[in-house]
């Protein structure tokens, strides 16, 4: 039995959550490209460093962070995998305005019953 | 319909049986507008015109970039008050194409940066909320934090 914990599937919603507040996104936008420390990224707010925390916390347990050790430090970057199911969502939201588009046009435009030949 | 997301662009198509010249005007009439995309509608339809789209609580604001009867429309799609998706900082394009009786509409998402993606999603009255969430707003009742965020926040 391989021992090891793989990371425990995300459900999108659960990661729209952690996603659901501007700080959060901040944090995010902060590790897009580059490993930061907690301490570095709590430089970058006005909220006490245990703020920051939970909102890294919110952010690890939604997938959305990964985290490595160096040393004493903990070191944080954006995990792009995390939103792939939630990109897979987000392609839902034009074709179902375009239904809806659809809808509208073909009952306000009914076609005439096509005649026989 | 289909859809597929290609480096951060969506493209969404439909297959509409009515020609162009019946369809354009629901990108451009803010009356039409409102009969499958937002509440309200206030609509410019030229270039650098207005195109403003109050969706509940999210209002996605832009400007006309394209208005090319009956073919072709393109806007600017942002929040106001969002850093994550401004005003003019995606585009979406619409190109009605005659097909037969009918019209395919191609409909083409631009300059969405991932983390932006990562905050829309859709399915109508469901999505909207998600959608709201999206852009900063904060989300509807049902998304209250789960136990684990709570346990988090204490």
């Amino acid at each position: 039995m391989d021992e090891r914990k793989q990371p425990a599937p995300v459900a999108p919603d659960a990661v729209l959550r952690a996603l659901a507040d501007p700080h959060r996104r901040q944090i995010l936008r902060l590790v897009q490209h580059a490993e930061l420390p907690a301490g570095q990224i709590a430089a970058s707010f006005t909220l006490t460093q245990q703020a920051v925390s939970q909102h890294i916390g919110v952010l690890s347990q939604a997938g959305l962070l990964t985290e490595r050790r160096e040393g004493t430090r903990r070191l944080y970057a954006l995990n792009h995998q995390a939103l792939e199911p939630v990109r897979e969502l987000l392609s839902e939201f034009w074709p179902d305005a375009l239904r809806r588009l659809k809808k509208a046009v073909e009952t306000a435009h009914p076609r005439p019953p096509k005649r026989q030949p | 319909m289909t859809a597929e997301i290609r480096n951060d662009v969506i493209v969404a198509t439909e297959r509409i049986e009515a020609p162009p010249e019946v369809v354009f005007p629901y990108f451009t009439d803010p009356a039409l507008i409102v009969t499958w995309i937002g509440d309200l509608a206030e609509l410019d339809p030229q270039a650098g015109g207005v195109f403003s789209l109050d969706m509940g609580q999210v209002t996605a604001h832009g400007a006309y970039i394209t208005v090319d009867p009956p073919y072709r429309v393109a806007f600017s799609w942002g929040i106001p008050g969002s850093c994550t998706l401004p005003p003019g900082g995606s585009t979406v394009e619409v190109v009605l194409t005659p097909d037969g009786d009918g019209t395919m509409v191609v409909l083409t998402h631009r300059g969405l940066r991932a983390a932006d993606i990562g905050t829309h999603r859709a399915g109508w009255e469901h999505r909207l909320g998600l959608l709201r969430v999206a852009v900063g707003l904060g989300g509807p009742e049902y998304l209250t934090p789960s136990a684990a965020e709570r346990r988090h926040a204490r």
